[in-house]
């Protein structure tokens, strides 16, 4: 099975890259609620996904759970 | 030409080393002539004729015999002549045979090329081979900096060569590293070919492995970091009419109501100093420069890479105006002669105050941790320059001079205040300091780095009226990447590699297509290569087995004869990781041969279409007319977006674009400097005149 982000060999769903750029955002999330109060997992995704710290995988797994 | 019987025949490492050695012996009386297409220098000295001839670096490489690409693994290995293991040494043939020429009428030879692991091995080789077994007699002339007084007090002093541990830790070296590279590349460049493409070396030397292993991992954690948000509180106070920016106690708020909640207390009200420390440090000066310290500074200081660095220091040395700068000592002892020296360098103008201040008394430098029993640390000799230098070489060897003065300066002296204010249960910190003494810092100039903070004068119970208290809403860093500094510390300190090798280590990876640009940022193909040998071959990108070879190769340079046990352990473990690799052929190829696909395509990617903004732009070249230009992946959807490119050199992609237009920018490289280009026609800034 391939990456549905990058085509890389999968090793569940995604490949070994994405999958640990899922576990940082999923990570994050809770941290952002935190420190914003309160925020919407659309939101975090979106703000995640442009912000220029952010990685390549990470951006790429935000946009690819956004749009799932 | 004819050669007199019984003459020393003196063997340097470099052309410009050997003139400099005639010079200094004969006084300037040496003839010089070519022998086989090699100059030579000839002179007679106190009674005795001298003939000098020269390496060209390396000479002697080691190969498989076999020579036959595609076979791994190779285990017998053979010391040929340089030219035949590496096309770049285009004329060690030709001064093989001219040392041979030189060496049938010699009574004596001398070993005068650098003292050093490579040094002794191109000595040895050459004494060995090409002089027909004369590397147990050969006698040994050591010095560290190419003056007339270093290099006749070498030749008044010429010893037997003893023990020969640097030569024989060299060889060993050497046929490690190929025996290495050339498995473990075999392995990953026919893997990769199994799977369908064009060969294409992808090589894994023994300390490139572990060097791309520390980038993967920072790049991995670049490429999957999620910043957190957090804010930063700064206060502007007042006292008596003069303004003071302040930052909160706490660097970094993490929620946003927290950092609003100090706002809001604190705006209007007063801070009072509830504590207010002053101190005064000593700052020693420096330790004087060994290779990996004068790379880390250069880059520093003018943004020069490593390897550049030492190609600088290398001319510095063959123009005897600094001493051998591979070494690792951060040591002056008094045998260099401080005051000549320092007297020598005062001789510019630019440097005699500072010289004569330290003439005054008696120097004394200071002293670093780390030393190096063949060389001090780098200084300059003192001596002017013969030619006009270029003005990386006088940056540099300003940078070493400086050093080596500030090495002998007192310690500086810095007033530090730490003054605490606190606002309705808040605190804010107010820092300053400045340099009350300047000691060595006066020497060192420029690059002492040091700024003064301005502060107040307070006491415990002051008042400061509270002008703003700002909130900035921030989110953290994403780690640095290495750049090739911080990548060569990273590997001192790792204990991999060795002062001489470093930085063509790293210079190999960006040839070899492993990371792009100065960033340093990992390819496809690098991340897979480390993936791939993580799941193999463990080892070969971990520190743990190439910092123990180094160690054992340590304890051979220091005369024991460990290297034949050395050889055989590490043939094992190689033997090891590769019926790993090779039992998973396929699996191997189909991965590196993936990401070699995925890089190639990425060189040719210049970036987001600006014409349909989900295009990328790429580099084609066009079936029809053979010639390359820029045209946009949506093409078939309808997207002209196209430019033309220069059709001669080479065009590298950026990851910039053009400030103007914001078109993709490229570098043309080839056909004199390398020159940036941005790719549209249209582009406003050349319709400027």
């Amino acid at each position: 099975m391939k990456c549905p982000i990058c085509g890389r060999e999968a090793v569940a769903e995604l490949c070994s890259y994405h999958l640990a750029a899922r576990d940082r955002v999923q990570e994050a999330y809770p941290l952002w609620v935190k420190a914003y109060g309160r925020m919407e997992w659309k939101e975090f995704l979106d703000n995640v996904k442009r912000n220029v710290q952010t990685g390549q995988w990470s951006k790429e797994i935000a946009e690819f759970l956004q749009g799932g | 030409m004819t050669l007199g019987i019984g003459h020393t025949l003196v063997i340097c490492e470099k052309p410009d080393a050997a003139r400099r050695v005639s010079d200094a012996l004969s006084g300037g009386t040496f003839r010089s002539e070519l022998v086989d297409g090699m100059t030579v220098f000839r002179f007679t000295r106190k009674g005795e004729e001298f003939v000098v001839c020269s390496a060209q670096g390396h000479v002697y490489g080691v190969s498989d015999p076999a020579e036959e690409r595609s076979v791994y693994p190779v285990f017998d290995v053979e010391w040929y002549s340089s030219e035949l293991v590496d096309e770049d040494s285009a004329n060690a043939a030709r001064r093989i045979s001219a040392v041979r020429k030189l060496a049938a009428g010699a009574s004596r030879f001398v070993n005068a090329c650098d003292f050093d692991v490579e040094g002794e091995t191109i000595g040895f080789n050459l004494l060995k081979y090409a002089c027909g077994g004369k590397e147990g007699t050969a006698l040994r002339a050591k010095f560290s900096t190419l003056t007339e007084e270093d290099l006749v007090r070498a030749f008044d002093d010429l010893r037997p060569q003893t023990g020969q541990g640097l030569a024989r830790a060299g060889r060993a070296r050497h046929a490690i590293d190929f025996v290495w590279g050339v498995n473990f590349s075999r392995a990953l460049s026919q893997s990769a070919l199994s799977s369908g493409h064009r060969y294409r070396t992808v090589s894994v030397g023994r300390v490139q492995g572990p060097t791309l292993g520390f980038l993967v991992r920072r790049e991995r954690e670049i490429r999957e970091f999620v910043p957190l948000p957090y804010w930063k509180v700064s206060g502007v106070f007042d006292r008596d009419g003069k303004r003071f920016n302040v930052d909160y106690s706490k660097e970094k708020v993490e929620e946003k109501v927290l950092a609003e909640k100090v706002r809001d207390d604190c705006v209007g009200k007063d801070a009072v100093a509830t504590a207010v420390r002053r101190s005064t440090i000593q700052v020693g000066p420096p330790a004087p420069f060994n290779i990996g310290d004068l790379q880390k500074e250069a880059y520093r200081a003018f943004g020069y890479t490593p390897s550049r660095t030492l190609q600088i220091a290398e001319r510095l040395y063959l123009g005897a105006l600094i001493s051998y700068p591979r070494t690792g000592s951060q040591r002056l002892p008094p045998s260099i002669n401080y005051r000549g020296i320092i007297r020598g360098v005062g001789r510019a103008p630019e440097y005699s105050a500072l010289a004569a201040e330290l003439l005054k008394g008696e120097p004394k430098p200071v002293q670093g941790a780390k030393s190096d029993a063949a060389h001090p640390a780098i200084h300059p000799t003192g001596e002017r320059p013969r030619r006009p230098l270029d003005s990386s070489e006088s940056a540099l060897l300003d940078l070493v001079t400086r050093r080596f003065l500030a090495a002998f300066g007192r310690s500086a002296q810095r007033e530090l205040a730490d003054i605490t204010l606190g606002v309705d249960g808040h605190e804010f910190k107010l820092g300053g300091a400045r340099t009350v003494f300047p000691g060595w810092m006066k020497y060192y100039g420029r690059y002492a780095g040091y700024r003064d903070v301005e502060f107040p004068a307070v006491s415990e119970g002051d008042r400061f009226g509270v002008v703003d208290v700002l909130v900035d809403q921030k989110y953290e860093q994403r780690p640095p990447r290495y750049n090739q500094s911080s990548l060569l510390e990273k590997m001192e300190k790792e204990g991999i590699g060795t002062k001489a090798t470093r930085a063509d280590i790293i210079a190999t990876l960006v040839g070899r297509g492993y990371v792009t640009g100065e960033s340093m940022q990992v390819t496809d193909l690098g991340l897979s290569v480390v993936e791939t040998m993580a799941r193999y071959a463990p080892s070969v990108i971990g520190t743990e087995l190439t910092r123990d070879i180094e160690e054992k190769l340590e304890v051979v340079e220091a005369g024991s004869e460990g290297e034949t046990a050395l050889l055989r352990e590490t043939v094992r473990s190689i033997a090891r990781q590769l019926s790993e690799l090779s039992a998973n052929e396929e699996a191997v190829g189909k991965e590196i041969d993936a990401a070699l696909v995925a890089t190639v395509a990425k060189s040719f990617v210049l970036g987001r279409c600006p014409v349909c903004r989900t295009g990328e732009l790429k580099i084609i070249r066009s079936k029809k007319t053979k010639k390359r230009f820029v045209g946009c992946s949506n093409y078939a959807s309808g997207c002209r977006a196209s430019a033309p490119l220069p059709q001669r050199g080479t065009v590298k992609v950026t990851p910039r674009a053009c400030e103007h237009c914001s078109w993709p920018v490229v570098y043309v490289l080839g056909g004199g400097r390398p020159w940036r280009l941005c790719v549209n026609p249209g582009c406003p800034r050349k319709r400027t005149p």
